[in-house]
């Protein structure tokens, strides 16, 4: 249900901003409304980079302390290193069990409530977010102008990690710790899907 | 009033200015090379972010170091257009640009007290940049003085207002960086760079 | 100058606000004539045309006519919507197109390089989509002319620095748009009539009012503006608004959409003026946010520089008056 909810918003939000942005910039630039409507919808797109997104907002607002500053300035830098490496057609190791296993770790740390030192949290999540950006970045549209693509795509990621840190501050009010561990519950459950779907796939 | 609403009307009115002189059919009219010049940097994304990034980076430093790019940025972005119209520089390639915004979101996101002198020596450069990237619009027919008062007013405008607005977000100045509000100006800075860094690799893409 | 004896120049230069044609021009016209043969269908031809110009003009009729001179067709729904001429390049100042219609009625439109579309209404009753087509045409061209003035927006910036900001200026604003809003009307409808020179040295004499007002202002002393900034604003708007006029002049409009287009271009001056004044405030806003203020020996410096300006065109635009006598 909120999922759900969090998945209206987060795209009503990026159509809204896509049509307010794109007629005005369209009108000098070709290709920019095109690259930034496909930059936004990219990682709304597939689900089981969706939710890891917002598994990792969750985790950062769960762990506080630093962690809840430093995962949104760090995050969507070590993404776009991820995204380069895609892009420079630098292969990484079974990307799609990784992204799947993110998801279920993710989830299941949210769900369980799992503290870790947040060097170990940080290393964990840099490595996902390094795999998520690769897959995003090798898929990249050839035609779509690069600069409005790379606007779109870190803020789609940006509103998604939003989401996922206004779940985590759900924690303040009576009966939303449980909200937030139902969320987790069902990522993991997500993850363990494409986890089993990409298993199956490479065997 | 309070504050918050007073930014928000603001932010609608610029939106709107925007938006509603972009409709206008004024280009082609006699003083309408100067509206060539104040607009086409306003309708290109690259200069679009790396205005703001900058007006962002200053504004976070407070107003003692922001005034100064009141007058920096827009005579950094008319030394640009004169030098690349006299001398023909051919604009920068796009890894360039790429590592600027990068450098300014990284900037940004690390939250270093940049002194002064420095501060206006990347809004000049920048400025520079930008001035001889637009110099590339400029067709023979144009009045090249009115072109390069529109730039140098649209420059002017974004920087003052986004500096301002920067400044409002994160007040008080007093308040540790670790604040919420000193938080989200951070975080930008961080998308920034993430967007210089997918830039980069774009641009250096097979 | 004084302020008495800037007043009497500038009642002195309004005097000729008698009515008079607006003055012929003296360089060549062109032509062109269409007659309607069966309902939608034309048959055009240039009736008079400079030289060598008939290559270098660009015909632009609504996007569902066909035309080939001399041939035009626009099928059912006949020929409503914008005709452009662009291109006419010097040797022509001015086209005049003129329709027949079936029943004999002629209409004449006419276009000029300043201001190159005409809309056209059916012989019809005009339907929702020509008030639409109308009202987008002519808001944008009154966006474009208040935004192109600079005259007109200098004169708005110098009543903004007197007055400063709060509900005065709202005022002060309003008065400066009533102003102008009647005298556009009077004019447009041809009640009043004013040769364009002296009524332009009029409008830059206005603006170095204004940087007098200001200086004086700084200086402690209460000027007029100060006192009664909306009397000041009205009386100018006054002025200005006749200036205003001269933009619709040139086109040509039919009488019955002549209400209506002056609506939708003044609403277009408004929307240009607002956009403005926000601007200005914003900047104002931003300025004393960041303490990017004057330093103390700058302080009258913009204000000489307004009526420098001022005092440069009115200077210009005088000598074109007196050269025109």
């Amino acid at each position: 249900m909120i999922g759900r909810k969090i998945l209206q918003t987060v795209a009503s939000a990026a159509l809204l901003s896509a049509l307010s942005a794109s007629p005005l910039l369209a009108h000098e630039q070709a290709g920019v409304g095109g690259g930034l409507a496909s930059g936004l919808l990219h990682p709304l797109t597939g689900l089981d980079h969706l939710v890891a997104m917002v598994a990792v907002g969750i985790w950062g607002a769960q762990l506080g302390g630093v962690a809840i500053w430093v995962l949104p300035v760090v995050f969507p830098l070590v993404m776009a290193f991820g995204a380069v490496l895609g892009i420079l057609k630098i292969g990484l190791p079974v990307p799609e069990l990784v992204i799947a296993l993110s998801a279920l770790v993710l989830g299941l740390a949210v769900a369980l409530r799992i503290r870790v030192p947040f060097a170990a949290a940080a290393a964990i999540v840099a490595i996902f977010a390094v795999f998520h950006g690769h897959a995003h970045g090798a898929e990249l549209p050839s035609s779509a102008n690069p600069l409005a693509y790379g606007c779109g795509f870190v803020v789609a990621t940006g509103l998604l990690h939003a989401c996922g840190i206004t779940i985590g501050a759900l924690a303040r009010w009576p009966g939303g710790e449980r909200i937030i561990r139902g969320v987790g519950a069902a990522i993991a459950a997500l993850g363990g899907y494409f986890l089993v779907a990409s298993l199956g796939v490479t065997a | 009033m309070s504050t918050r609403l007073k930014t928000t009307l603001l932010t609608c009115l610029v939106w709107l200015a925007q938006s509603g002189i972009a409709d206008a059919h004024i280009v082609s009219a006699r003083l309408g090379d100067f509206y060539a010049g104040a607009l086409h940097p306003l309708l290109t994304l690259q200069d679009v972010l790396t205005w703001a990034a900058l007006g962002l980076l200053a504004g976070s430093l407070g107003a003692a170091s922001g005034r100064w790019l009141v007058l920096v940025f827009p005579l950094g972005l008319c030394a640009g257009l004169t030098l690349a119209v006299s001398a023909g520089v051919a604009p920068t390639s796009p890894l360039v640009d790429a590592l600027s915004i990068l450098m300014l979101g990284l900037l940004l996101a690390s939250a270093l007290r940049i002194p002064v002198m420095l501060v206006c020596f990347i809004a000049f450069a920048i400025g520079m940049m930008r001035g001889a990237v637009n110099a590339g619009e400029l067709t023979p027919q144009m009045d090249r003085f009115l072109y390069g008062a529109g730039l140098a007013c649209a420059g002017y405008v974004v920087i003052t207002l986004v500096m301002a607005l920067t400044l409002t977000v994160r007040r008080p100045e007093t308040a540790p960086i670790s604040s919420w509000r000193g938080i989200a100006v951070r975080a930008v800075g961080g998308w920034v760079a993430a967007i210089g860094l997918m830039m980069a690799g774009l641009s250096l893409a097979p | 100058m004084s302020l008495r004896a800037l007043l009497f120049v500038l009642l002195a230069l309004a005097a000729p606000l008698l009515p008079r044609p607006v003055a012929a021009h003296q360089a060549t016209l062109g032509v062109l004539e269409f007659r309607e043969m069966r309902p939608g269908a034309y048959i055009g031809r240039w009736t008079t045309l400079p030289k060598d110009s008939e290559n270098r003009i660009e015909l632009k009729m609504p996007a569902h006519c066909f035309l080939r001179l001399p041939e035009l067709n626009c099928g059912d729904k006949g020929l409503v919507g914008q005709m452009t001429i662009a291109n006419l390049g010097e040797d022509m100042s001015a086209a005049i197109i003129r329709v027949t219609s079936l029943d004999g009625k002629t209409n004449s439109y006419t276009i000029s390089a300043a201001n190159p579309v005409v809309t056209v209404l059916g012989t019809g009753a005009p339907t929702l989509e020509t008030w639409l087509e109308l009202g987008k045409t002519y808001v944008n061209l009154g966006i474009d002319h208040i935004l192109l003035g600079a005259d007109h927006l200098l004169f708005v910036l110098g009543l903004i620095w007197i007055v400063q900001g709060g509900w005065r200026l709202f005022k002060t604003i309003t008065a400066f748009t009533v102003g102008h809003s009647a005298s556009l009307a009077a004019t447009a409808f041809g009640w009043i009539g004013v040769p364009e020179a002296p009524l332009n040295a009029c409008i830059a004499l206005s603006i170095v009012f204004v940087g007098v007002e200001i200086i004086k202002q700084q200086r402690g002393e209460i000027g007029l503006t100060a006192r009664y900034p909306w009397a000041v604003a009205f009386s100018f708007g006054l002025v200005h608004g006749i200036g205003f006029a001269s933009a619709l002049a040139g086109l040509g409009l039919e009488r019955r959409i002549l209400p209506a287009a002056l609506l939708f271009f003044n609403v277009g001056v408004e929307i240009g003026q607002i956009l403005f004044v926000a601007l200005v405030l914003a900047l104002i806003w931003a300025h004393r946010r960041l303490g990017a203020v004057m330093p103390r020996w700058g302080v009258e410096l913009p204000a000489y520089a307004i009526g420098s300006v001022s005092m440069f065109w009115f200077l210009g635009r005088l000598a074109r008056v007196l050269v025109a006598v």
